[in-house]
């Protein structure tokens, strides 16, 4: 029986809306700086149910007084710092003793448009995904919510990739060999809100419907004022809002930055190639050189010295590692795709505010 | 937005014992509390041992701010307590509670105790009892009054809130421990904009059968949007049309309110929306494009770095060789020495070059 529930992969990952609400809240009053936590729950047969989540401890930076850029790093490190490890087996021990499911099955971070995918988060995904295969990564993007639409997702990492960073061996040859692409780090799980019953029946309340099907007729302007009417929080009608430029702006600007981390990159395999290509002539020289020497030696009957002495006197230089051009790419592929659904939305809200004011 | 329970009448608020150099406050007291809590609120009833206890309520502690002044508390957060409850005996947890305490403000230190909260409406001798503890100086929010906070969960029935603080009150000395007043408060909850949006992906799993949803992408939100704005103007105009044919009283307030909303409409000029139109959906589309030529360079960069080199030998000198000719590049100019060195060890360095050139200007454009 365990042997077969430990085969199954997750195939979803079913949220329960408390937990939902935990993140959003905590992400959105630490935002600007990252928020991270963890979660629980458990794993029935594929898909995995999140049912609690608490927030790591702040850093106090204030001591420090450094500034934001510091409480953002410290916080995006926290899942796998010490300290926090001990926290959440502690609090995971009392969540236990109120009937909580007190299974660790990952952790949450918050995001401004889509900007997650770094060393850090793969560093903390693997942390969690080495102990455990079945954790998820919760990303809340902050920007993008506002806008309307919760945009929170489920990713963990690929087993491809576990492997390979496993090795830590990111090199041209161990890519060629594994067939790891950029595209193959990250695995998105669709998430699924549930509700309780009981959740359910308190969402159904508010806001409360109409004690009868006929409500009084207002007496003037201000009593509509005063008693605006309530709307429902779904469908939301935040979505509608036309301003699209800040996001699209924000994005750009975030690309810029991944272009930016491209050529550095380049740059370094770039410096690397050239190194390598002058080594490499260094020992052609030498063993031509050699190879001369030696001919001479047998010339004058004398014994060959070794021909693989190189070995010992050049060193090749080490090839950086292609993790960080990966995860820029993969990181480009997220804006661009987000680009694309801020297009699209926006496209079709242009429309409509065209066909509004100028009617055929 | 925030949903008021009741309308109140809040004359003044008991007092409570002072400590000596402390003014008592009698200002009202308002209680907010955020969405969170509620939710974990009811998903601990939902989780409630009902095997080894008979009571059919569970207890837990409000955690959040105060104002400076006392007068406004906001719950943020809360926790479960375990307890046992029978007919002549209340236990709670204390060492739990107070554990539990210093792992929540860890994570947030600028929360403080509140009070506390029962998934019941009954307010017995027991309560009394958890009130005071809560209420006391030692384990408690002394010198502020602790609030208690109740919730019906009775399955069936419409939840409800309440919030009370209390007074001591009592017959004589020995029972002042199991004896208190309570005075309900008003209490609001509150949304902010973040906890709307949530609370709409929530809700629409509420709207179904087997109470789950997944979370639609942007564009399946914005056709349910559009589809319920659509909806909502065919109600009032339907209103409006039944007034036109007379069957209907007219009502004076709402249209006066209709004309309002539809004098909001701009006075622009149809060539200037045209214009302004095309202009912007251009731009949008521009970056959209954009933004995919990088993704496609930036897939291309990375599938020539880790292209097999078919033929290693001959390659390998040429690609010495463009190697040196990128270095040079780079060091004549700044931005374009990557493009060069890129060219170099992509091979094909020509349109490998040219294409790269290509995102580079406009997007500046672009933004």
């Amino acid at each position: 029986m365990v042997d077969t529930q430990r085969d199954v992969p997750i195939k979803s990952a079913l949220i329960e809306a408390l937990v939902v609400m935990k993140i959003v809240k905590h992400c959105s009053s630490q935002f600007p700086t990252t928020a991270t936590g963890s979660i629980v729950g458990m794993d029935s047969n594929g898909v995995l149910e999140i049912t609690n989540a608490f927030p790591f401890p702040t850093i106090d930076v204030s001591t420090t007084d450094s500034h934001q850029n510091d409480a953002s790093s410290l916080a995006a490190a926290a899942p796998r710092a010490k300290a926090n490890i001990v926290y959440q087996n502690e609090m995971i021990k009392h969540l236990k003793e109120v009937n909580v499911d007190a299974n660790n099955v990952g952790w949450y971070t918050s995001a401004t448009m889509g900007n997650f995918i770094n060393l850090s988060f793969v560093e903390n995904q693997y942390h969690y995904q080495r102990e455990n295969d079945k954790t998820v990564a919760l990303v809340h993007d902050v920007s993008r919510s506002s806008q309307g639409a919760l945009s929170l997702r489920a990713f963990k990492l690929s087993t491809e990739f576990m492997a390979a960073y496993k090795e830590a061996k990111f090199t041209t040859d161990s890519l060629q060999k594994s067939k790891l692409t950029f595209k193959d780090i990250v695995v998105e799980v669709p998430i699924v809100v549930h509700n309780s019953h009981l959740l359910t029946s308190f969402l159904h309340q508010i806001p409360a419907s109409p004690d009868s099907a006929e409500i009084p007729l207002p007496a003037s302007l201000d009593d509509i004022r005063r008693d605006p009417a309530k709307i429902p929080a779904h469908p939301s009608f935040d979505t509608l809002d036309l301003s699209i430029d800040p996001f699209l702006e924000k994005t750009c600007d975030l690309l810029l930055d991944s272009i930016e981390a491209h050529y550095t990159d380049l740059n370094n395999h770039q410096y690397y190639q050239r190194q390598l290509t002058r080594e490499q002539f260094k020992i052609t020289q030498w063993q031509t050189k050699r190879k001369a020497e030696n001919a001479a030696r047998v010339a004058a009957k004398q014994q060959p010295l070794p021909e693989d002495e190189w070995q010992r006197l050049f060193k090749l230089p080490q090839e950086p590692s292609r993790l960080e051009g990966m995860l820029n790419a993969r990181q480009v592929e997220q804006y661009s795709k987000q680009v694309d659904g801020f297009t699209a939305s926006i496209t079709a809200k242009m429309f409509a505010v065209r066909g509004n004011l100028l009617p055929e | 937005m925030a949903v008021d329970q009741e309308h109140f009448v809040h004359l003044a608020r008991p007092l409570a014992p002072s400590a000596i150099g402390f003014s008592a406050n009698t200002a009202p007291l308002t209680v907010n509390i955020q969405p969170q809590a509620i939710f974990s609120i009811i998903d601990h009833a939902v989780r409630r041992d009902t095997k080894d206890t008979q009571s059919t309520r569970v207890i837990g502690a409000l955690v959040g701010v105060r104002s400076e002044d006392g007068s406004d508390v906001e719950v943020r957060s809360c926790f479960a307590i375990p307890h046992t409850e029978n007919e002549d005996q209340v236990e709670v947890d204390v060492e739990y509670q107070k554990n539990m305490l210093a792992l929540t403000l860890k994570a947030s230190p600028r929360e403080t105790l509140l009070g506390w909260y029962t998934t019941s409406h009954e307010l017995n001798s027991f309560s009394a009892l958890i009130q005071n503890f809560f209420a006391s100086p030692e384990t408690g929010t002394f010198p502020h009054p602790a609030v208690h906070l109740t919730m019906s969960t009775e399955a069936g029935r419409a939840i409800e809130t309440k919030t009370y603080i209390s007074a001591p009150v009592a017959v004589n000395a020995e029972r002042a421990a199991e004896s208190c007043l309570f005075i309900e408060v008003p209490h609001k909850l509150n949304f902010t904009d973040a906890e709307r949006v949530a609370l709409g992906g929530v809700a629409a799993a509420a709207e179904t059968e087997t109470r789950a949803a997944p979370l639609g992408t942007d564009i399946e939100g914005l056709v349910q949007a559009f589809e319920t704005v659509s909806d909502l103007l065919e109600r009032v105009s339907g209103f409006v049309g039944e007034v036109l044919d007379e069957e209907r009283d007219g009502n004076h307030a709402l249209g006066q309110y209709l004309m309002n909303a539809l004098s909001l409409a701009p006075k622009v000029s149809n060539t200037a929306i045209e214009h302004d139109f095309n202009n912007h959906i251009q731009d949008v589309l521009m970056v959209s494009y954009l933004a995919n030529t990088i993704r496609t360079q930036i897939d291309l960069a990375q599938r020539l770095a880790t292209a097999p080199l078919v033929a290693s030998e001959k390659e390998g000198g040429e690609k010495g060789k463009d190697g040196e000719e990128g270095g040079n590049k780079e060091g004549g100019g700044g931005g374009r020495g990557g493009r060069g060195g890129r060219g170099g060890r992509g091979r094909g360095g020509g349109r490998g070059g040219g294409q790269q050139r290509e995102p580079r200007e406009p997007r500046e454009n672009g933004e």
